[in-house]
């Protein structure tokens, strides 16, 4: 079944000989020139032809290997092709249009190699899309079914008009993602997102053809999963019996993500971040239920990084009963090979609040130890459910309380970066390990709104100060599109070091959101990381970053997520899409 | 029908009142409150703390043919009966565990309304006090009201007083309630991106349940121009975004009888002579430097030619300017009833008059831009004034650096400036100047700051340390102004008593440049109910201190109920500190 590595050198061979042919003819496409754009920008999209657009028949079909997921991708998009009708905010130009219905475009063929593959990290997503000028069939070719859900969605994006659709056509796209990892995080602890609101989302990546959804089950603020084996959990540590996720629930959840090749891969965080857990077995957590920052206190003694305290206790023997059975049902209810463990914020204070670890320190124990029992006891147990474990950066860096590399399995462990910008990456990079990157200061979306806290005396102030200048959040500023789309998160590390880079995830950390600010949050800021990390943030003949010409595209293809029922923010007034390159800066 | 003996009612209130604060209170149970945003200014409830179901035949008695506020009776009595809140805070009368649980009281039976001045217009400070009388002893609850007007916003809050299913409400109660600040608004600038006729009703109706009262509609500006006006439709069919994206003249009377509806006052921007160059595509002649680069490569800040992409302003020199600009204001005047009129005045940028060919014989020949703009101000002004409108400029008119009036062409009488740069500094200036003031301090109140920049190709954002620039996100006016900086905004900072009077009061902003209706609600909501309060009964407690800390709880918690409500506010907090009072807490002075 595996095709090794001919398959491969047979399309970079072929899509070179596209690729001259190409330059030899016309201008290649999606310079924003012409106003035909794919988001995120194929790696190869050129005109065989001049730039020009035929009829798509009425009776359009898409002919697709019988799959499961790809059947039911392929039937969706038949529908949003059909019923979108999407009226570009710029009227394409220098567009030929083939009014002459004799030869308009009628089946799209779907040819996939290696029918079995799974959805798992580093499949291949690779395909080729051709629509030659003025033929009733197109081609698209892939070697699995989730390369050929990305066709798919490129196809989609190349259809337009009303009331008779258009397509572009005399063009041929060749398209393979950078990064195999091109993720999301969504807290749902701290505040509870509907089923359909992750639906929704999931949608909206695989629009712009993300493959993770890292979901952020629970932490000290609420348990919403409800899980077979420990139904107390989320019973007593949910917000309430219509903010949980049922076994169904997940289900139906990760069968969405399969129709649309998004992964879903769970977090339980522990041993921190694990507050909600004590509603249930208060004996396994400490510090539970406190005031996170007693008053008088440093810093330093502080019980939680934020409001909401909690950590599992490491000495218990009950502790690991728990979380085994936890562990147990979540590789059940989610089939993805990855595991994410959390293990961030590990606070000396709270473990300290606790007796028995109290005299485990005195009699000599170390903080760090207490982290390795904890990891030495349940790594294994995931890795044996044939589980790669992720973890939290924290785990290997964190200045305090850590464990040696020889707890952490190389070949099962990746570590993902979120403080220190590319010096974290590169730390864990040289430690061995692979890397998933979301740096807080360029992939947290939560950022920049200011504080969440209570009695903040800091917003009481006539002339702003300096601790005001990024609005009091610890992560501030707002991370804008671009300031996203630009970040190269291999940034420093050799070509050999920068494979070990996965890929990324944004991150929607749920203080200040909730289902009202969902979209908005994450849209399309989002979409700028999915290019960079699909396709690149650079010109492919310069070398430049792209973010100048990205704009436009960027805002109508904000546009055409909102005709598609996902509330995207708005980046720019509709004047400036209205007036290419007016809205810039030279400056 | 209009009763007369106002002062007799106000002393038997005054003395039912003092009664109440006599009556020997039980220890107060802190623990249970009543939420009403913005907090009244006077609530008591009596100290057994009933509660009374509200009668499945609940009725509001208003014998007053007054179509405004027999509107506003059948919503909230539709709202009252339907929304059956749930309260997610702990320490509600509802979730609250009193012991012994009080004596039950008869079901309300209805809700009598009586007003004293039953024509009184929505103008500028009118008076929109109103007493609230909810007994523990007879069925019936009585609001008074000086005018229709407070009698809405008394509605409001007995409408906040019920939760549960079935319907419950406090009774023993009584508020008396009127506002700080006169002028209570919020600003939307529907000309950078489109806003349809829903969102801005939507949003009428969301200010109508924060008891604010001015909707200062940001119409026009350089670009799109999506109002239509009879006398000058090129202005809108060439200008606007396209046909889907105006605002024709049924809209704006649906508009503003909504707001009539809700006790909000429509004023309305045609904002002038600048940001003014969508106006060219129906009148290129008339302005200048439009559609041209708004800060060209090589040259400095000084000579840009619009503060922001979208270039143009109204040539004061050509006679057809003001042909055109009369036909508008008689237009709009007409449209819309509210005798103020916002005319603008920002930012006129000296770049874009200086590319006109007659402006620059005019400065050649010893000409300045100031006399440019006091020539437009000396053209314009009367005419509006003559029209019975008080003009409101923004503070640039008089306080800008380069291109200002003489105050002496701005009869105070008839003008009102409105500040939004220098925070308390301009307010000062502009009350030390002798005027009144509207507060939109960018520092403060601008709700759309913090998001960065939106022009495009800005390469500060291609950094891989935060620089300087970066530090503030790129914004103009960043950081985001959370709930808290609004809240505790005081607009009459560093004023005399008599100097702050002379402050009308506040609006929050809404500029588009990255806003349009899938972002409105939640970039609008709760954090302009945070200056509502403000506004409405300040932002301290009794003992003079602010109150942010207390105002957390209840700002959570009426941000849930403005979402059940249909009003898509964003979150301040997680649920858990909603649940766990006090928990969320700084405790510090700074993080």
């Amino acid at each position: 079944m595996p095709h090794g590595s001919v398959i491969p050198a047979i399309i970079l061979i072929f899509s070179l000989f596209i690729l001259k042919l190409c330059i030899a003819s016309v201008a290649s496409a999606g310079g924003g020139g012409n106003g035909i754009n794919v988001w995120p920008k194929p790696r190869i999209m050129s005109w065989t032809t001049q730039p020009r657009a035929n009829l798509l028949s009425p009776s359009f079909a898409i002919s697709s290997p019988k799959h499961f997921y790809l059947s039911s991708a392929a039937n969706r998009y038949l529908k949003l092709i059909k019923n979108e009708h999407h009226q570009p905010l710029v009227t394409p130009s220098l567009i030929n249009i083939t009014t002459s219905s004799s030869s308009a475009l009628h089946t799209l063929f779907i040819t996939v190699e290696s029918l079995l593959t799974p959805l798992q990290h580093g499949v291949n997503e690779t395909y080729t899309l051709s629509i030659p000028a003025d033929a009733s069939i197109a081609n698209l070719t892939a070697h699995t079914v989730w390369g050929a859900m990305r066709g798919l969605e490129t196809f989609s994006q190349l259809v337009w008009g009303k009331p008779n659709l258009l397509v572009a056509s005399g063009l041929y796209v060749w398209d393979s993602p950078l990064f195999a990892h091109r993720g999301l995080i969504l807290d749902t602890s701290r505040n509870y997102y509907g089923v359909d609101d992750i639906l929704r989302t999931i949608k909206a990546m695989s629009f712009n053809k993300m493959n993770v959804f890292h979901w952020h089950i629970t932490d000290s603020h609420s348990f919403p999963l409800v899980l077979p084996s420990e139904p107390d959990l989320a019973a007593k540590g949910s917000y309430g019996h219509d903010m949980q996720y049922s076994p169904d629930d997940v289900k139906k959840i990760v069968e969405f993500g399969l129709t649309h090749g998004v992964r879903v891969l769970p977090e339980i965080d522990s041993p921190g971040h694990t507050g909600s857990w004590a509603e249930a077995y208060p004996e396994i957590v400490t510090c539970a239920n406190k005031f996170w920052w007693p008053a008088e206190s440093n810093w330093t003694n502080r019980l939680a990084s934020e409001p909401g305290t909690g950590h599992l206790n490491p000495l218990n023997p009950k502790t690991y009963k728990i979380l085994k059975n936890v562990i147990n049902d979540v590789v059940n209810l989610f089939p993805e090979a990855f595991y994410h463990a959390g293990a961030d914020e590990i606070i000396p204070g709270c473990w300290k609040a606790d007796s028995t670890i109290q005299s485990f320190l005195s009699n000599g124990g170390t903080l760090s130890q207490l982290l390795e029992k904890f990891v030495g006891s349940t790594l294994p147990y995931i890795v044996f459910f044939n589980r790669t474990v992720v973890y939290w950066e924290d785990v290997l860096l964190d200045d305090n309380v850590n464990v040696r590399p020889s707890f952490l399995p190389k070949e099962h462990t990746i570590l993902q970066t979120w403080n220190n910008g590319p010096n974290n990456t590169k730390r864990i990079i040289d430690a061995g390990y692979r890397a998933i990157v979301s740096s807080s200061e360029f992939y947290y979306l939560d950022c920049g709104h200011g504080d969440f806290l209570g009695n903040d005396s800091q917003y009481d102030q006539l002339q702003p100060s300096s601790s005001a200048n990024n609005g009091g959040s610890w992560c501030g500023p707002f991370k804008t599109w671009q300031t996203i789309y630009d970040y190269d998160i291999t940034y420093g590390l050799s070509e050999e070091e920068a494979k070990m880079v996965l890929g990324g995830e944004v991150a929607l950390w749920s203080e200040q959101a909730d289902p009202k600010v969902l979209d908005v949050r994450l849209w399309p800021r989002t979409s700028a990381m999915a290019e960079t990390l699909w396709s690149g943030n650079r010109d492919e003949e310069t070398g430049i970053k792209r973010y100048a010409q990205a704009t436009d595209r960027l805002n109508e293809w904000r546009y055409r997520m909102v005709s598609r029922g996902v509330g995207a923010e708005p980046i720019q007034p509709l004047w400036c899409l209205r007036n290419p390159g007016m809205c810039n800066t030279v400056h | 029908m209009v009763r007369s003996h106002t002062s007799i009612s106000n002393v038997v209130a005054l003395i039912f009142f003092l009664v109440l604060l006599i009556i020997p209170s039980v220890q107060s149970t802190t623990a249970t409150t009543i939420d009403v945003w913005p907090k009244p200014r006077l609530l008591r409830w009596a100290p057994l703390h009933q509660l009374s179901l509200l009668s499945p035949s609940f009725t509001i008695a208003s014998p007053y043919d007054h179509p405004h506020l027999s509107s506003a009776v059948s919503r909230y009595l539709t709202l009252i009966k339907t929304e059956h809140h749930l309260p997610s805070s702990v320490n509600n009368p509802l979730t609250a565990t009193s012991s012994p649980p009080p004596p039950p009281s008869p079901p309300l039976q209805s809700l009598h309304i009586f007003i004293h001045r039953l024509h009184a217009p929505l103008h500028h400070g009118v008076n929109e006090s109103y007493t609230l009388h909810v007994p523990n002893d007879r069925p019936t609850a009585n609001l008074t009201a000086e005018t229709p007007w407070g009698a809405m916003r008394g509605l409001e809050t007995f409408s906040q007083l019920v939760w549960g299913r079935p319907s419950r409400v406090p009774v023993g109660v009584y508020v008396w309630d009127d506002p700080i600040f006169p002028h209570r608004g919020l600003l939307l600038d529907t000309s950078r991106n489109y806003y349809g006729v829903g969102d801005i009703m939507r949003t009428i109706y969301a200010m109508s349940a924060n008891k604010m009262n001015v909707f200062h509609w940001h119409i026009t500006d350089s670009p799109s121009f999506p109002l239509n006006l009879p006398s000058e439709p090129g202005l809108a069919a060439k200008g606007s975004y396209g046909d889907d994206m105006q605002y024709s003249p049924d809209d704006v009377k649906k508009i503003v009888e909504f707001g009539l509806d809700h006790g909000v006052r429509v004023i309305p921007e045609i904002d002038s002579p600048g940001h003014t160059g969508s106006w060219a595509e129906a009148y290129p002649e008339i302005v200048t430097c439009a559609n041209m680069f708004w800060w060209p490569a090589e040259s400095k800040w000084e000579d840009r030619l619009a503060a922001e992409p979208g270039t143009g302003q109204l040539n004061p020199l050509n006679p057809k300017t003001y042909q055109v600009f009369k036909n508008v204001i008689s237009d709009v005047v007409k449209m819309f009833p509210e005798p103020f009129f916002h005319a603008g005045a920002d930012e006129v940028t000296p770049g874009c008059w200086k590319t006109d060919p007659t402006i620059q014989s005019f400065l050649s020949n010893g000409g300045s831009l100031s006399q440019v703009l006091e020539k437009f101000v000396n053209e314009t002004f009367p005419y509006i004034v003559s029209l019975h409108r008080t003009v409101i400029y923004w503070e640039d008119v008089l306080l800008d650096g380069v291109v200002k009036v003489d105050s002496s062409i701005l009869d105070p009488k008839y003008t009102i400036l409105q500040t939004w740069n220098n925070g308390p500094n301009n307010t000062k200036k502009i009350v030390d100047a002798g005027y009144r003031a509207i507060v939109s301090s960018a520092d403060y109140y601008y709700l759309d700051c913090g998001h960065g920049g939106f022009l495009g190709n800005d390469s500060q954002y291609d950094q891989l340390v935060g620089s300087d620039t970066v530090s503030n996100g790129g914004s103009w006016c960043a950081p985001f102004k959370t709930w808290q900086t609004i809240y505790n905004y005081d607009i009459t900072y560093g004023l005399s008593e008599e100097k702050a009077t002379l402050v009308l009061g506040g609006e929050v902003a809404l500029w588009s440049e990255q806003a349009d209706p899938t972002v409105l609600d939640s970039r609008l909501w709760p954090r302009a109910s945070a200056m509502a309060e403000a506004l409405w009964s300040g932002n301290r407690d009794e003992t003079g201190k602010k109150r942010y800390a207390e105002a957390t709880d209840r700002l959570n918690e009426w941000r849930h109920r403005m979402v059940s409500r249909g009003i898509g506010a964003e979150p301040i907090q997680p649920l858990w500190c909603v649940r766990n009072p006090g928990m969320c807490n700084a405790v510090h002075a700074s993080i």
